[in-house]
């Protein structure tokens, strides 16, 4: 049995395959490095699975968290992870958009689901999860329905900052002079969808592309990003998980 | 202690305490010292003139005066070395002389004036078309001039005997540098990336008589010992430069060799020879006129190819482009050199830098995944799971 480990800034995933790679349990716990995160979400899967931690014969881990995590017998990147995750689930897939807490990915593939070209965004938390979090604490709207209350919009106010600090001041004085919600949440939704294209431009976008990281559950920005790139996104099945499906198969071929 | 680590150790003391190894040199010689801004102050002149050329390339210090005179959007090299002028820790300088390539160097030659007036300052102006007559003309006149400031801070002449004299002296430092850097990839753990670095950055600091001896016995010593094997990548550098330390071991963690540069503080500085003049100052402005970079106007572009170059000669597996934060020069080059080495087909890896880096996590995973991708094929595959892969 071979288990991948994700331990990001706000989560951990953890999935677990059997000798045939068919994935025997999957678990996500929302809280990430530096916390009882990794331990738990291990913890988690193993149950699920019905299994002891002896039973795994090699564990990879990946993430941003993956060099303080000391029980992993190896730890890759989440950009390979993703990619190997993606590509198993698409295998035609030739890009794959992987946006999480802290930073947003774009990554290029081959026909064989191995890493051509990357992209990742600066140190800032414009275009990620990040920035969706404070949109939807001004907004005072729980995170898991801040796309529904965007599709209520009337019309969209466009946010001009990119920068999440600037924009936050700039939705406190919208609301203030009276734009309505939804339209603030639209407008939102639609920032990160340019910023992450913008990034997509750097190495080029080609289709199909498949949409990994916790964000993807979003599917107004799923949408927006649609219209910004011009291609239909399939949205990775379980994506949060994805990450760690990939080191999961890492484990499997490294074990060999 | 081997010898051969005894003179890295020595080398690594002086990059990383210039201060102090410029200090002992000039007690030890007696001689006055001279700062060189980047790029390219004319050395030669100042070692004929008998004094000492101190390189000045930053640091890793708190900005908090030069904020007066540079805003948070200016290069951190030029940042660095105003605060530093301002905190005195320059103070042993007679003069500095400052070129005037970017717009942020063109500020700090007049910042300099107000900020550090107890240093001297010298400017240079170069020429934008080096290569004609004209500009050969002109920059032989910018050598005279800086001259007769250099003359009557020492009281003497400098002679065309002493010019001839330094620039014999730098083209055999360039010599023994270049073999320096041709070997270092032989050796990616003796000479990792930072050691790599440290090597080449202390000559900046140091009387180059005394430097180039030191790099010949360096190079002799390593003429005794087995090359090494890399187990990782190979690769180009091109940029400013490479620094801080922190990021040079990421790529000694992740089994990164560093083949070549393209580095303005690396091999930009020595790669070129004297080869024409009828005298020293020609000699000098025509090494110059054939001299490549990004801060020097090129109508040919030729960036792209000598990067495509150096990855074919060293058998490089890709370029890693260290983009230092606001340096626009650099940044107008980029474009161009990525289309033709896409074209190429070469791997390419992007790094924002800054020479003080509070954390370097996001340039580790960058790095790590970049390793992961050229090597995928014998990480992961090892033949076993599919054999008509294809590497990279
Ligand atoms: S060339 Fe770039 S790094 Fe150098 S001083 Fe100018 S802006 Fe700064």
């Amino acid at each position: 049995m071979y288990m991948g480990i994700d331990i990001g800034s706000s989560s951990s995933k953890a999935v677990i395959l059997d000798k045939t790679r068919r994935i025997l349990a999957s678990a996500v716990v929302n809280t990430g490095t530096g916390t009882q995160g990794p331990e738990k979400v291990v913890e988690t899967a193993l149950a699920l699975a019905g299994l002891f931690p002896e039973d795994i014969l090699y564990r990879v881990a990946t993430g941003y968290g993956r060099m303080l995590y000391g029980k992993a017998d190896r730890q890759i990147t989440e950009i390979s992870c993703h990619a190997r995750g993606a590509a198993y689930l698409v295998p035609e897939a030739g890009t794959i958009i992987d946006i999480g807490g802290q930073d947003a990915k774009i990554i290029r593939v081959d026909r064989d689901g191995r890493v051509e070209n990357f992209v990742m965004n600066d140190k800032c938390a414009a275009g990620t999860g990040r920035f969706i979090e404070v949109m939807a604490r001004i907004l005072d709207c729980p995170i898991d329905q801040l796309a529904e209350l965007s599709t209520r919009a009337t019309e969209e106010i466009a946010i001009s900052s990119t920068c999440t600090v600037f924009a936050e001041s700039e939705v406190i004085s919208q609301l203030a002079s009276g734009a309505k919600r939804e339209n603030v949440a639209k407008g939102a939704h639609h920032s990160i969808a340019m910023r992450v294209a913008g990034l997509g431009g750097r190495i080029g976008i080609r289709p199909i592309v498949v949409m990994t990281g916790g964000v993807a559950l979003n599917l107004e920005i799923v949408r927006a990003l649609e219209s910004e790139i011009g291609y239909r996104i399939v949205v990775a099945e379980n994506p949060q998980a994805t990450g760690a499906l990939g080191a999961a198969l890492y484990a499997a071929e490294c074990n060999l | 202690m081997s010898r051969l680590h005894k003179i890295i150790s020595e080398l690594e003391e002086i990059s990383t305490h210039p201060g102090r190894a410029v200090r002992k040199q000039m007690e030890k010689t007696g001689k006055k010292a001279v700062g060189c801004f980047p790029y390219y102050t004319p050395e030669e002149i100042i070692y004929a003139a008998g004094m000492l050329p101190v390189g000045m390339w930053g640091g890793q210090s708190e900005i908090k005066q030069a904020d007066t005179y540079l805003q948070s959007f200016c290069c951190s090299i030029m940042r660095e070395n105003l605060e530093q002028g301002m905190s005195g820790v320059y103070d042993m300088l007679s003069a500095v002389i400052i070129p005037t390539y970017c717009d942020t160097l063109k500020c700090v030659c007049e910042n300099w004036k107000v900020a550090v007036p107890q240093i001297k300052t010298i400017p240079m102006v170069y020429p934008q078309n080096r290569a004609t007559s004209a500009g050969v003309a002109y920059m032989t006149d910018e050598y005279r001039r800086v001259i007769k400031e250099l003359e009557a801070m020492t009281g003497a002449e400098i002679t065309e005997t002493e010019l001839l004299k330094s620039i014999a002296l730098y083209e055999g430092y360039r010599r023994t540098i270049r073999k320096f850097v041709a070997i270092s990839g032989h050796y990616p753990k003796t000479l990792n990336a930072r050691v790599r670095h440290a090597v080449i950055k202390a000559g900046f600091f140091c009387d180059k008589k005394n430097y180039s001896t030191m790099i010949g016995e360096l190079l002799s010593e390593l003429k005794k010992v087995p090359s090494e094997k890399s187990e990782g990548i190979r690769v180009v550098l091109t940029g400013i430069l490479a620094e801080p330390d922190a990021l040079l071991d990421l790529f000694d963690e992740n089994g990164v060799t560093i083949v070549a540069d393209d580095l303005a503080q690396e091999s930009r500085q020595f790669r070129t020879s004297v080869d024409m003049g009828e005298n020293a100052l020609e000699m000098l402005a025509y090494r110059y006129a054939i001299q490549e970079c990004s801060l020097l106007y090129d109508e040919a572009k030729r960036r792209g190819t000598l990067l495509k170059d150096l990855v074919k000669d060293n058998r490089a597996d890709g370029v890693v482009i260290v983009m230092m934060k606001f340096c626009d020069p650099e940044e107008f080059d980029y474009p161009i050199y990525k289309k033709e080495l896409e074209e190429e087909g070469i791997p390419m890896l992007y790094l924002e830098i800054e020479q003080k880096m509070d954390s370097v996590e996001q340039l580790r995973t960058r790095i790590q995944a970049f390793t992961e991708m050229v090597m995928h094929k014998s990480l992961f595959y090892n033949g076993k799971e599919n054999d008509d892969v294809h590497g990279y």
